[in-house]
């Protein structure tokens, strides 16, 4: 059974469809990466596979759970339980410290552990930052400790919304670093992107546009 | 780390880390409770400070002569025997008379107008307990002679501290008792064709037994050669005891004379007072019978007095004291020749209602003397204090709404200050019940914060007020702190009730999309 089922999805805004009928499916551990021009329903995709929003039309499986006919309550908890959010602003609690700010994810979600919290701070290279705000990190520092974040609590699935859109090359290529190594671990990767270096990076490329999916690309050259 | 503990360091981090906003909210309801809990101790403290101000404004007991018990020194001390040390404030004792003020000195031995004051005798000492409320400018006399003059008194008599004043009294004085005795009166025209009265004492054989003279109609005027002290000729008559005893054993009618060659026959005129003498006698020869008195019975007669006093203190009340004149004890009894006879004394008691009035029960029974409550101070006391609760409690609800107000703007600001963050923890899982704690965690927080400090300024407040309002210090009551923390708590987390639904309604979708 797939991961993440999606069929016949339309969203619609007044006149404007976000999405037009789209059907996809994401099976377990692999790596999907969704491309497209601005305004081609990315984000809207993102936001309902990430329990944030609902369809206007279609069925979205996540796991089993057709998750387009659940209340807000069960979403959230859906979303806290399976899902690690990555956003393209890195979004951090600005008045905690990078630990913090992964124990928060914790906290909603189960106990907060300062010494698992710390360890996945490791892991994305910043153990010696953990005691520092978001005020004095860089970008690609916030960014990966919103990593950190994401996969604190074990998701099965990790929504990443431009995860590399306010990152130079460097600090671009450490997430996708850490990237590869989630996937390696068995964890299932959506990432919407602009920047074809990082859609390349995944295992298959489902490019967007007009709400519609118009193609399909299978990376022949993944390596994992 | 526990989950709790997750939670009050999210919280107490949102509120020292983010300062800049926290502190105004956390400003608002400190002063909130600041006022709060000033105007809560000095509503508190005020039945303590009124009864003690309101016992100060003057005497809660009076003691007054019984019907077989005279009011004096001796009796006074009998009834305040009666009353513990602890409880009793201060006792004055008055004595009142109405003195004449001789008028201020125009010439040699001449005064202007004259004008008749109450007059009255006490302690200063005990004055200044039972009626600490007199306001003296100057200050009250100390030495013999020194008066202490009403301000209306001063104003009419155009006198200052430091200036004279003279005051004169008729004495009465117990002129004779006997046998069965006939009494007659008459009258005939003095000097300045003022009348002169007499009231005759005739003995059983029909002659005279006494005379006493009422000269108080009579105009004074001066005459010389008399005593220093004597500058009328109506005085003269008076102060010579010896005219009057002339009369004694003669029969009516009495002939003049200006000799004094046949005493037995003829009546011997006080020398510079004939005019007056003539008067007397004429009066004597006018009367005619109109009682019996039977044995022990007393006539009096009058005696006039003048004493001249410095005037050292102006007395402002704002009340009928500014139509005073105030002498020590000692002044007085010289002024009127009576040792030891009080009017009335002013008691200044604490104590309850119920404890005044069985203390005036006692009194009244034990002394034979007559205790009475004024009654007037106490009704009042309460309808002061009455409005006064209310206007402080009035005062404190509008405080309350205010900080309310203020604190839920605030909140609401820091609400749509923080969307982000509020979209991003519910993207991060949290529900809404958690978003709501939270706030009303950090709210709840600022109370307590604000209300730790709201206490004590709100005490040092209360002191400063109750120092300048009541001139007292107050008494500290321990419960107002947890109160008062408790009261803000309260209102700061009322205050985020709207700012929390707020919140809760913010939609992480639409937080999160770049901006
Ligand atoms: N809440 C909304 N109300 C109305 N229109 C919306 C709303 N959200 C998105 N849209 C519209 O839906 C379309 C798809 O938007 P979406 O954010 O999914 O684009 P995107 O592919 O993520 O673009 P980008 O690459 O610029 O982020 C856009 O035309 C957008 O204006
Ligand atoms: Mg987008």
């Amino acid at each position: 059974m797939s991961l993440l089922e999606i069929k016949n999805v339309s969203k619609i805004y007044g006149e404007l469809k976000a999405l037009d009928d789209v059907s996809l499916s994401v099976e377990k551990g692999e790596w999907v990466a969704i491309m497209g021009p601005s305004g081609s329903g990315k984000s809207t995709m993102m936001n309902i596979i990430g329990c944030m929003d609902k369809p206007t039309k279609g069925q979205v499986l996540l796991d089993g759970v057709d998750i387009s006919k659940e209340s807000g309550r069960k979403l959230t908890e859906i979303r806290r339980d399976k899902i690690g959010l990555i956003f393209q602003q890195f979004h951090m609690v600005s008045y905690l410290t990078a630990v913090e700010n992964v124990m928060v994810s914790q906290y909603y979600h189960s106990m907060p552990d300062e010494k698992e919290a710390l360890e996945a701070l490791d892991r994305v290279g910043l153990k010696q930052r953990a005691r520092h705000l978001p005020s004095q990190l860089s970008g690609g520092e916030q960014q990966r400790v919103c990593v950190a974040r994401a996969l604190i609590n074990h998701p099965e699935l990790i929504l990443a919304d431009e995860p590399t859109g306010n990152l130079d090359e460097a600090n671009e290529n450490i997430v996708l670093d850490l990237f590869r190594q989630l996937h390696r671990e068995g964890t299932t990767l959506i990432v919407v992107t602009h920047d074809p270096e990082v859609g390349e990076a995944a295992q298959r490329m489902i490019v967007l546009e007009h709400g519609r999916v118009a193609r399909e690309v299978v990376n022949e050259s993944f390596e994992a | 780390m526990s989950k709790r503990r997750m939670f009050f360091k999210m919280i107490t981090a949102s509120l020292l880390r983010r300062r800049s906003r926290m502190l105004i909210a956390l400003l608002s309801i400190a002063v909130g409770a600041t006022i709060l809990a000033g105007l809560v101790t000095v509503y508190v403290d005020v039945p303590r400070q009124m009864a003690a101000s309101f016992r100060s404004y003057g005497a809660n007991m009076l003691l007054m002569p019984g019907e077989k018990k005279a009011l004096n020194r001796e009796s006074t001390d009998e009834a305040l025997s009666l009353i513990s040390r602890e409880k009793l404030q201060g006792a004055s004792p008055y004595r009142y008379i109405s003195a004449e003020f001789m008028g201020n000195q125009t010439g040699e031995g001449k005064y202007s107008s004259q004008l008749k004051f109450m007059t009255a005798g006490t302690s200063f000492d005990e004055v200044q307990k039972t009626s600490p409320y007199f306001a003296v400018e100057g200050r009250y006399p100390e030495a013999p002679r020194e008066a202490l003059v009403g301000k209306n008194v001063a104003a009419t008599v155009g006198v200052k501290p430091g200036g004279n004043v003279r005051l004169a009294y008729d004495r009465v004085k117990t002129v004779a008792a006997g046998q069965t005795q006939r009494e007659l009166q008459g009258s005939a025209p003095g000097y300045y064709d003022a009348e002169v009265g007499a009231t005759v004492l005739l003995n059983e054989d029909g002659t005279i037994a006494a005379v006493a003279m009422d000269l108080s109609r009579q105009t004074p005027f001066r005459v010389a050669g008399l005593t220093t002290d004597s500058f009328t000729d109506t005085y003269g008559v008076a102060h010579a005891e010896s005219f009057t005893d002339q009369f004694i054993g003669k029969q009516i009618p009495l002939t003049m004379s200006a000799s004094a060659d046949d005493l037995d026959e003829y009546i011997d005129a006080v020398s510079g007072a004939t005019a007056s003498c003539k008067a007397v006698v004429d009066a004597v020869n006018a009367a005619s019978e109109t009682g019996t008195h039977s044995a022990g019975q007393q006539i009096t007669d009058t005696e006039r007095a003048a004493m001249s006093f410095t005037v050292v203190g102006i007395l402002e009340t704002g009340g009928e004291e500014e139509d005073y004149i105030y002498l020590s004890q000692r002044d007085m009894e010289d002024l009127t020749d009576e040792r030891d006879v009080y009017d009335v004394v002013e008691l200044s008691v604490s104590g309850s209602s119920e404890e005044l009035s069985a203390l005036a029960g006692e009194i009244n029974e034990k002394t034979g003397l007559e205790a009475r409550l004024v009654k007037r101070v106490t009704k009042s006391e309460a309808g002061v204090l009455g409005k006064l609760q209310a206007l402080v409690f009035l005062v404190t609800l509008v405080v309350l709404v205010l900080t309310m107000i203020s604190v839920s703007t605030t909140m609401t600001a820091v609400v749509s200050e923080r969307r982000k963050e509020i979209g991003l923890r519910k993207a991060l899982g949290a529900s809404d019940g958690s978003i709501r704690v939270e706030f009303l965690g950090e709210g709840l927080f600022l109370g307590l914060l604000g209300g730790v400090v709201g206490a004590v300024l709100g005490y040092v407040f209360a002191l400063v007020v109750s120092r300048r309002v009541f001139g007292s210090d107050l008494q500290f009551n321990f419960l107002l702190v947890p109160a008062t923390i408790l009261v803000s708590m309260l209102v700061s987390a009322l205050s985020c009730l709207i700012p929390v639904k707020r919140a809760v309604a913010i939609d992480p979708a639409l937080v999160l999309k770049g901006e």
